[in-house]
């Protein structure tokens, strides 16, 4: 199909004629000449409603990473008891290892014969022995109560604090944990934490009869010369992706100055079709999604190289890097808890692996198998805050723009691989 | 079925060759079984037979059942002793059928 070639003059029309004026004056965008035109606003759906399928509990009591004002203090001072625990070890045992109370405490701990031994993580420390460990019932309960008064950076989550368990709950806890004076007997060898390989992703990504992901990629090639509601197409300014853009994902994610926030591919994409060609591809809808896999697998190979000196783009990666420390949800977990090696990273959370940062950016998004869906890095960060009981943010959010800028440097130098496959 | 079936296999071949063929088709292969956010079962929708068939012979054929997952991939080796056309066909539970062909050269 011939390439239309459209008169500047009537795109500076249409463009400035469309929706609110793009941040650039009504400059036609011309390959090479300028920075590229943004739609303002939103760049997702408003107001922002929770994926169908997940977790529907609101915790909007809880610290998010927008709002770190909102969940209840840590205690000063240990709590004092009335008198001795009073608690059921069998309640104690099943309370443990229920995995609808956030976790439980087997998601981090073995703990002796608690749950048939089966998959438990090791984030924190093997408690199969503590009964033995000559702590007094009041350590006992205010360690599970809450830990952060003893050990004020603690990845316990605050299971009191944050209304997880109730006192009572907590009493047949500490009397289960009384009993503890074992080590744990493992049915398997891969129910032992310390055992358990770590998973490694053999599928061939890029062989689209392996990864459904793959198949996105000719929906965007459609989409880049389809004609917008401004009659203009991607190809009418810029011509082959493959050509023009064969390395510009790896710049992304960019902090953007007319817009004061970091923007990666997703909401570029959503803010420069919308200013250009007129189409409303919202950030999570399928063409958005399809979009921002083939702006990065034409670019894939290329090495990850972003800026983070640059004026604004420096003050963006401290935020980022200081909001993946900031504890959210009724969980109260940071991105560091399970992802540097200094802390959960690197350890088993029951039987689920968690990963360090350098190796979590370069493959997104990546297909999902569990899915049956391609998930971008935002919809991963708000699954993560889901995960942790804190209330996501819009994918759109400025902080989950600081904080993929920052994640994005911890990955500078590995190369785009892009679409992933992944459970 | 919403894409074209997917396809990896020789486009030329020995005489008496056995070739490896190897097919993809998009599908949610719905088991019936699952339940929707609000508690009520989705339906069953599947793919529930795949055949193919070389120069109108018949070379092998499938019937699904739901525990095939999603996106259902079936590799299979022929034996060719001549040139051709394989014609794969798939067919879901409301009857549609999604066909695509292939050329061999077999020398």
């Amino acid at each position: 199909m011939p390439r239309a070639s459209i008169p500047v003059a009537v795109l500076t029309a249409v463009v400035a004629a469309l929706m609110l004026p793009p941040l650039v004056s009504a400059q036609a965008p011309v390959q090479g000449g300028g920075p590229a035109p943004l739609a303002t606003g939103d760049a997702s759906a408003r107001p922002w409603k929770r994926y169908s399928g997940w977790p529907t509990r609101d915790t909007a009591h809880f610290n998010t990473l927008a709002d770190q004002t909102l969940s209840p203090p840590a205690p000063t001072q240990p709590r004092k008891l009335d008198g001795p625990i009073t608690g059921d070890p069998a309640i104690g045992a099943k309370l443990v290892a229920d995995r609808t109370r956030g976790g439980s405490c087997l998601a981090c701990h073995i703990m002796g014969q608690a749950g048939n031994a089966d998959l438990p993580g090791n984030v924190g420390p093997d408690l199969s022995e503590i009964g033995n460990a000559g702590l007094k019932d009041e350590e006992l309960f205010n360690f599970v109560y809450d830990a952060r008064v003893y050990h004020a950076e603690s990845i316990m989550p605050p299971w009191g604090t944050n209304g997880l368990f109730s006192d009572a709950e907590i009493g047949h806890i500490v009397a289960f944990l009384k009993t503890l004076t074992k080590p744990a007997v493992f049915q398997t060898e891969v129910d032992d934490p310390n055992k358990r390989p770590a998973p490694v992703e053999t599928r061939d990504n890029l062989d689209e009869l392996v990864n459904p992901g793959l198949w996105t990629v000719e929906k965007a090639q459609q989409l880049w010369t389809s004609n917008g509601p401004s009659g203009s197409s991607c190809a009418s300014c810029h011509g082959r992706a493959e050509e023009r853009f064969k390395n510009w994902a790896a710049g992304m994610p960019k902090w953007e100055p007319r817009l004061d926030k970091v923007l990666g591919v997703e909401e570029f994409v959503y803010r420069h079709a919308k200013a250009t060609t007129g189409s409303s591809w919202l950030m999570q809808s399928s063409e958005n999604t399809a979009m921002s896999v083939y702006l990065r697998f034409i670019a894939d190979g290329e090495q990850i190289h972003i800026d983070v000196t640059s004026p604004g783009a420096k003050e963006a990666y401290e935020r980022g890097k200081a909001l993946a420390g900031v504890k959210v949800g009724q969980l109260n977990f940071s991105c560091l808890d399970c992802h540097s090696p200094e802390r959960g990273g690197l350890h088993w959370i029951r039987g689920q692996w968690l990963g360090e940062q350098r190796g979590q950016y370069d493959h997104f998004p990546t297909w999902r198998t569990s899915q049956q869906d391609i998930w971008d890095i935002r919809k991963r960060f708000q699954w993560c805050n889901v995960a942790v009981w804190a209330n996501e943010l819009p994918p759109d959010a400025k902080q989950y723009g600081d904080l993929e800028l920052y994640l994005a440097e911890v990955n500078a130098g590995l190369k785009l691989n892009v679409p992933g496959i992944r459970h | 079925m919403a894409d074209k079936p997917r396809l990896k296999l020789p486009k030329q071949a020995k005489k008496g060759e056995v070739i490896q063929i190897k097919t993809l088709v998009q599908h949610p292969m719905e088991t019936g079984l699952r339940k929707d956010p609000n508690g009520n079962l989705i339906p069953r929708k599947i793919i529930n037979k795949f055949t193919c068939v070389f120069n109108g012979k018949p070379v092998f054929s499938a019937d699904l059942e739901p525990a095939i997952a999603a996106n259902p991939y079936l590799e299979f080796t022929a034996k060719v002793d001549e040139s051709g056309t394989f014609k794969f066909t798939w067919v879901d539970d409301d009857g549609t059928i999604t066909s695509t062909e292939e050329s061999i050269t077999v020398s």
